[in-house]
């Protein structure tokens, strides 16, 4: 601490070459702080992923599954509660302003408790059949506030009375979470089931139940799919951990082994920066390093001059660079497509500790060389140079 | 004038092994700049590449009305019947149009990577499915046998899922269906399996086909072929060519890599700018009485602050191309797969230029300043820096 003004003169010599230093150390630590975000964003999702749940979907295509099996799952021993799902789209005044609702029944918030909306929003929609709850990137996507009307037109979905505009009435704005990428408009499952023809009712997108046990979720996922293996909807059931495992997410894509190597190259290129800067700024002063060590200063306190003058563009620009991250990731959401399958970056103190960490490992390498040449030098021969 | 720039330049490239290691920061920062940018650029372009290749502009798509997927779409039998039969439709030798009404269903499968659980396309053949795709070739085993439980799988969809290879067995609602034949393509088709229309429609008890093919007989004849299509009030499909079809089936996945693949590149580029900029700095410091000298001799300034943006471009460049060919030796024709489509990843010459103009914009920027301050400064001053 006593050398800090040392240090602090050392980098103010020239003091051009330290701000853009450390400008480019906190441009590749912004570009670390989103990669690895993004890369904690997928772990959160995959720590947050329910072990008791199962998603249950039909196995080859997407043209749902009668309501019935929801029932005959329901009564499988070990399961604790079902809960049913229809899809549906269509668009907002222009085609190519594409809308999703999920229409889920009753017991869908009693099982997906961490899914955004409140209880009270739960209940809204359990007893309005038109209302619906609106994440809040929804809510922006579509200029919606709570109490409006939300009209989709939806060709593939005619009502009984032959229309295909649905209108509905936005009853609360919910939490985005995590796991739901996109945003998510959710219904009554009822109502839409309701106002279907009658020969399309009575059917479901997908069904998720609650086991009892975690311990037995795979079994059990097993055995529904051995049930209706041969019947006219055969289904695909997967335990929630699985849907969320990292590795099944992208189609194979290992998205650590990309964000790390990115984060990397940025990390590899911001070394060979500094020690090149060091490296200059410690031979234009090595009869200063060569005075320093006639006062009887030690090889060791050198080298820890020469690293901390590594060290504090480095940590600062670190620092820097994962609050940039952080700001940048909090807009994220505002520049990319809605439909972008990827979360936002959760830019957390892990991700600074990290960076820290990797900023002190990348110092500590500028200063080897540089180091090593001083403690080697020889005091005379340095004097003798002009200063 | 241009023989000064000429003169100078050359003497700071010949200068420049006295500054090579500082240089160098140039160098590595593009190549690191190029390298991620179009590292993460090729599957971007991969992915297109796969979409587009093989599209005959007379290539036509039906779906239904207002989908925006595939496996959305639903175009019921009578309706596919009036569509494959509407005019400017190209006729194969057996008088029969070059149409195919066909499915796309998704069959679980596990990747050989990491095993991972992902689903793999199937899709369907009528009489005249291969007909409508020009680069269609079967590669081993045979063509499967119209009416029979028999597949046939691409070349990507072996190497990307356990279980997919000649004579592996594919489980359907009715029993384990064959894979007699390897087929290749060149595009996305190569990921998937295929099987006949007739076999595969009943078995998975579709009553509708997803989307209609359709080559017509010239891409002049779209009018006619779209007028009478949209007039028919029996109809509710919609028809376009099927590259327009793939533009927007790729779109969504296109725009979003863009904005991340440029904006990790661009943070990246920033920081390699300050880099560039710090570098080109200490490079006139160090030839402050080269510079100096050149003053008194009478050489303008121009010449000078043009020579260190040329070495700053040609220091950029070098990376840029080092960093584009790193990209090409790793990446390019790697086996890849987004979802459910299964490609090979591309880096071309033409994103190796995407990676020079980035690294001439670095430059341009980086050197402005230093080349401004070379050129500004005072004969007295700079004879005096050390």
């Amino acid at each position: 601490m006593r050398f800090l003004p040392l240090v602090w003169a050392a980098l103010r010599r020239k003091p051009i070459r330290s701000i853009l230093t450390f400008l480019s150390v906190t441009a590749a630590f912004t570009l670390f702080g989103l990669v690895i975000g993004l890369s904690d964003s997928m772990k959160i999702m995959e720590e947050r992923a329910h072990p008791d749940r199962i998603w249950t979907l039909p196995r080859f295509d997407m043209n749902g599954m009668p309501i019935a099996m929801a029932k005959q799952i329901g009564r499988f021993p070990g399961v604790k509660g079902v809960t049913v799902t229809s899809y549906f789209n269509g668009y907002v005044g222009d085609p190519k302003n594409r809308a999703f609702v999920a229409f889920l029944d009753d017991e869908y918030g009693r099982i997906f408790p961490d899914w955004g909306p409140t209880i009270e929003q739960w209940d809204v929609v359990r007893h309005n059949r038109t209302a619906i709850i609106m994440s809040r990137k929804m809510a922006t996507l579509f200029h919606k506030k709570a109490g409006g009307s939300f009209t989709i037109i939806a060709p593939n979905f005619p009502r009984a009375d032959g229309s295909n505009v649905w209108t509905f009435k936005v009853a609360g704005i919910g939490e985005e979470i995590t796991q739901n990428i996109g945003g998510y408009i959710i219904g009554n499952y009822t109502y839409f089931d309701e106002s279907l023809p009658l020969a399309k009712r009575s059917r479901m997108d997908e069904v998720d139940l609650q086991a009892t046990d975690p311990a037995i979720v795979d079994a059990l996922a097993a055995r529904i799919d051995r049930t209706f293996a041969n019947s006219g909807n055969p289904t695909r059931s997967l335990p929630e951990k699985v849907v969320y495992a990292v590795g099944n997410n992208w189609g194979g894509v290992d998205v650590n082994a990309v964000t790390r190597d990115i984060a990397l190259v940025g990390l590899l290129m911001i070394l060979y920066l500094t020690s090149s800067v060091l490296a200059k700024s410690v031979r234009e002063r090595r009869s200063e390093f060569a005075t320093l060590k006639s006062f009887g200063f030690t090889d060791r306190a050198v080298i820890g001059l020469v690293a901390a003058e590594a060290a504090l563009p480095c940590l600062l620009g670190a620092v820097t660079g994962v609050v940039v991250a952080g700001i940048l990731a909090r807009q994220m959401p505002s520049f990319m497509p809605p439909d972008a399958p990827i979360p936002t970056p959760t830019v957390s103190t892990s991700v600074l500790f990290w960076a820290l960490a990797c900023a002190a490992i990348v110092a500590l390498g500028s200063a080897i060389l540089p180091s090593l040449r001083l403690t080697r030098m020889d005091i005379a021969t340095a004097l003798s140079e002009r200063g | 004038m241009l023989r000064q720039f000429v003169i100078v330049s050359v003497l700071n490239f010949r200068n420049l092994r006295h500054r090579f290691w500082e240089s160098l920061v140039i160098v590595i920062g593009m190549a690191c700049v190029s390298g991620v940018l179009l590292s993460m650029l090729s599957m971007t372009e991969g992915l297109l590449d796969a979409f587009h290749r093989n599209v005959d502009p007379r290539t036509i798509i039906a779906v239904g009305r207002g989908t925006q997927w595939e496996n959305a779409s639903s175009i019921p039998r009578d309706q596919a019947r009036i569509v494959m039969s509407a005019p400017g439709i190209a006729k194969a030798p057996d008088g029969q149009p070059i149409a195919d009404a066909n499915l796309i269903a998704y069959v679980p499968a596990r990747l050989k990577t990491n095993s991972g659980d992902n689903p793999i396309p199937l899709r369907t053949f009528g009489p005249k499915g291969a007909m409508l795709r020009p680069n269609f070739h079967i590669v081993a085993g045979r063509m499967f046998r119209p009416g029979a439980h028999e597949l046939i799988a691409g070349v990507l969809a072996g190497s990307r899922f356990a279980g997919m290879g000649l004579g592996d067995k594919v489980i359907l609602p009715d029993g384990e269906w064959p894979i007699v034949g390897i087929f290749e393509t060149g595009d996305l088709l190569d990921g998937q399996l295929v099987g006949d229309t007739a076999s595969v429609m009943p078995t998975l008890r579709h009553k509708a086909f997803n989307t209609v093919l359709a080559r017509l007989q010239s891409p002049a004849d779209f009018a006619t072929f779209h007028r009478a299509i949209t007039t028919n009030p029996l109809l509710t499909v919609d028809v376009m060519p099927l590259a327009d079809w793939n533009a927007k089936a790729s779109g969504q996945f296109v725009a979003f890599s863009r904005i991340i693949v440029y904006g990790a590149g661009a943070i990246l580029a920033i920081g390699a700018l300050f880099g560039c900029f710090n570098t080109m700095y200490a490079a006139v410091e160090s030839r402050g009485r080269e510079i100096a000298t050149l003053r008194a001799l009478g050489y303008s300034g121009l010449p000078i602050a043009a020579s260190v943006m040329l070495e700053a471009a040609a220091l950029a460049v070098a990376g840029a191309l080092i960093g584009a060919g790193i990209a090409w030796l790793l990446y390019d024709g790697v086996q890849s797969g987004w979802g459910e489509n299964a490609f090979l990843l591309v880096v071309s010459p033409a994103m190796a230029g995407i990676g020079v103009l980035w690294a001439m914009v670095v430059a341009v920027l980086g050197g402005l300043m230093p080349s401004i301050q070379a050129a500004r400064w005072s004969v007295a001053d700079a004879l005096r820096a050390r």
